[in-house]
């Protein structure tokens, strides 16, 4: 699970061009929306395409995913249990 | 002096001249059809697609029957003298086959095969590209520096923009519905359309309408949403009528952009009712059309157009119930009075937003 | 009469404003050159690494103008008219897009959104709060004609100033110039906004 998280944090900053941040500032409970790091609703649809590509999860909607990609805590409890 | 706007011209899947297209869309069809397994995952989707031209070099066919049109429509060898000028209006071209130069194929070859004294302008705004591009030739006859301006518009459906729209989760998997409470989002579509623009009334083989104004605004908010509070709409509104001198309440209907998007069509109801436009009728084509993108600030201008000629306001395909927080007067079917002045508007990605006023001479 | 006042160029190697070097370094790829002039600039904002190369150049680009001509950021904010253009509009970011769902892949939003070259006015509008006009037109060449006369109408009619832009990325090099025009010789240039005028300090001649 720790391993899961550090990759994804490492994901995320790749994929979404977080050039100003590094794994150090995001915390396991960080909002990654709105007032925390800051992420947008295209950030939000690179997510579902990041889910599918790496751990084969698809989203039928985006709004599913509001939940799921509100902190790494969240992402990664729900890849764990989903991937395939 | 006056711009003159006339010799209007549609190709869509409802027929390849304005007054085919009118008399189609007047008794509300439409050319939004089931496509089987073109989607990114293969699945079916609605789209308005011309099935009558061959989809290899479609776009440069779709440009020359436009301007083709237009010709016939205008007095003799316009097109080629010195003070003329072709604007061409489009967001992806021929994207299909030419990823790497979009454009500059067709746009020789239109100079070429057209014998033009100046190299077309191309306009690539977004959607809003074709109403940017009437602007943009009213503002060239005013400063007289070409009395005579060819605006075409086209776009062509291609995997490109599909999985595009399809990746922001913004197609909706039934024909769009504008402004309805139910809209899930856009119906892609292709077509082209054009309008010979000028400073010389003779210049039209049947009566000219005017074209009053024109101006865009950005909404300085974000790249792929619209404002919510309809800024760069607003303001671009604001600004035409200012220019154009003429009070809201002059204007007889609005032919809105009206996409089928939650955000977008939410963002135009708050414009206008901020403008205090709420009671003017109002329509999106895009039921009828799809959204065309390069094409569509043309087509459905050429529909209003069509519309003041005819004194008859068309329904707003799609829509049933109101589903946007600014009160709107959408058409629910269609009206039949004395229209004299139009208000044209697009939004598109980039913040970008145009209108235009055209009226009755 | 309407007067240029001031200008900058970008290439892999130099920019230039007013026509004079204010920074030359051994040619870089453009990634290279970005991160440079971004540093530079010392600039926090998030956002800019989301851009693609085109809207970052542009981006840069007018911060660039911002910071040789403070006047810049004194207009209000209907004032400013964007006018820009280059010749291959977004052909760059088109083909990363294509590559994305090619073969079976996913296609990607984030790089969707950036395949309309107009993006980059959007950029610069959001970073400065400018309600403007907008004005994006695809090219062969560098129209100097275009854009003097488009530039004069724009002010006549209901512009204070405009910006106007010309930026291309090819293969691995930038093409990059940059000009601000106002009713008043602000700056004593002395350039009067007119194709000749224009044509020679693109060419930097």
């Amino acid at each position: 699970m720790e391993n899961l998280k550090a990759t994804l944090k490492e994901q995320i900053i790749e994929r979404l061009n977080l050039e100003d941040i590094s794994v150090s500032d995001i915390n396991d409970d960080t909002a990654l929306f709105g007032e925390g790091l800051g992420l947008d609703s295209i950030d939000a649809l690179e997510l579902i395409v990041l889910m599918e590509n790496d751990y084969g999860i698809e989203l039928a909607n985006p709004e599913e995913g509001k939940e799921i990609f509100s902190t790494i805590n969240s992402m990664a409890d729900y890849i764990s249990k989903n991937k395939k | 002096m006056i711009t003159y706007i006339g010799s209007e011209n549609i190709i869509s899947p409802l027929g390849e001249s304005a007054t085919e297209n009118f008399e189609r869309v007047r008794i509300n069809e439409t050319g939004i059809s089931l496509s089987k397994g073109i989607g990114v995952g293969k699945e079916d989707l609605y789209l308005s697609k011309i099935k009558s031209i061959p989809e290899n070099n479609k776009f440069n066919v779709l440009l020359a029957k436009c301007l083709d049109s237009i010709i016939s429509d205008s007095s003799a060898n316009l097109i080629n003298l010195k003070e003329t000028i072709v604007i061409v209006s489009t967001t992806k071209a021929d994207i299909q086959e030419n990823l790497d130069t979009p454009i500059q194929h067709s746009i020789e070859k239109l100079k070429k095969d057209y014998n033009l004294q100046n190299t077309p302008l191309v306009i690539s705004n977004a959607c809003i590209s074709g109403v940017l591009a009437m602007n943009t030739a009213h503002n060239y006859i005013q400063a007289n520096i070409y009395k005579h301006a060819f605006v075409i518009g086209a776009d062509v459906i291609s995997d490109f923009v599909l999985f595009g729209f399809q990746s922001l989760y913004a197609v909706s998997n039934e024909p769009c519905q504008p402004f309805d409470k139910e809209r899930k989002g856009i119906t892609l579509g292709e077509g082209a359309a054009g309008v010979l623009i000028s400073s010389d009334s003779s210049a039209f083989k049947k009566g000219p309408l005017e074209f009053v104004e024109g101006t865009s605004s950005n909404d300085a908010n974000h790249i792929s949403g619209p404002s919510r509070t309809g800024e760069g709409l607003y303001r671009s509104i604001q600004k035409t009528l200012e220019l154009a001198n003429i009070p809201s309440a002059d204007i007889d209907f609005i032919s809105a952009h009206g996409t089928g998007t939650l955000f977008n069509d939410e963002m135009e109801s708050i414009a206008f009712e901020r403008l205090n436009m709420n009671n003017i009728p109002l329509n999106s084509l895009k039921g009828y059309f799809g959204h065309t993108l390069g094409a569509a600030g043309l087509i459905e201008t050429a529909i209003s157009m069509q519309s003041i000629r005819n004194n008859t306001l068309v329904q707003s395909l799609g829509f049933q119930n109101e589903g946007t927080s600014g009160g709107i007067n959408i058409l629910t079917e269609n009206l039949n009075k004395e229209v004299n002045t139009i208000l044209k508007t697009a939004s598109g990605f980039g913040g970008c937003n145009a209108s235009a006023i055209i009226r009755e001479i | 009469m309407n007067y240029i006042n001031s200008y900058c160029h970008i290439s892999n190697s130099a920019i230039k404003i007013n026509g004079t070097i204010s920074n030359s370094y051994e040619a870089m790829p453009i990634d290279e050159v970005i991160k440079a002039i971004y540093l530079s600039l010392d600039l926090k904002y998030s956002k800019f690494h989301k851009m693609d190369q085109l809207s970052k150049i542009a981006f840069l680009g007018i911060e660039l103008m911002k910071q040789a001509n403070p006047e810049i950021s004194k207009y209000g904010e209907n004032d400013i008219a964007l006018l820009f253009s280059n010749s291959k509009s977004s052909a760059a970011t088109d083909i990363k897009f294509q590559e994305s769902y090619a073969n079976g892949g996913i296609p990607s939003p984030s790089l969707f959104v950036y395949t309309l070259p107009n993006i980059l006015i959007g950029e610069i509008a959001i970073r400065n709060k400018w309600y403007g006009e907008n004005m994006f037109t695809v090219s062969n060449l560098f129209d100097a004609k275009y854009y003097a006369e488009y530039a004069n109408i724009l002010i006549k009619k209901s512009a204070e100033a405009v910006l106007g832009g010309w930026i291309n990325v090819n293969e691995d090099k930038i093409e990059a110039f940059f000009f601000f025009v106002t009713k008043k010789d602000l700056k004593q240039l002395n350039l009067p906004l007119n194709t000749e005028t224009l044509d020679k300090i693109y060419k930097g001649v």
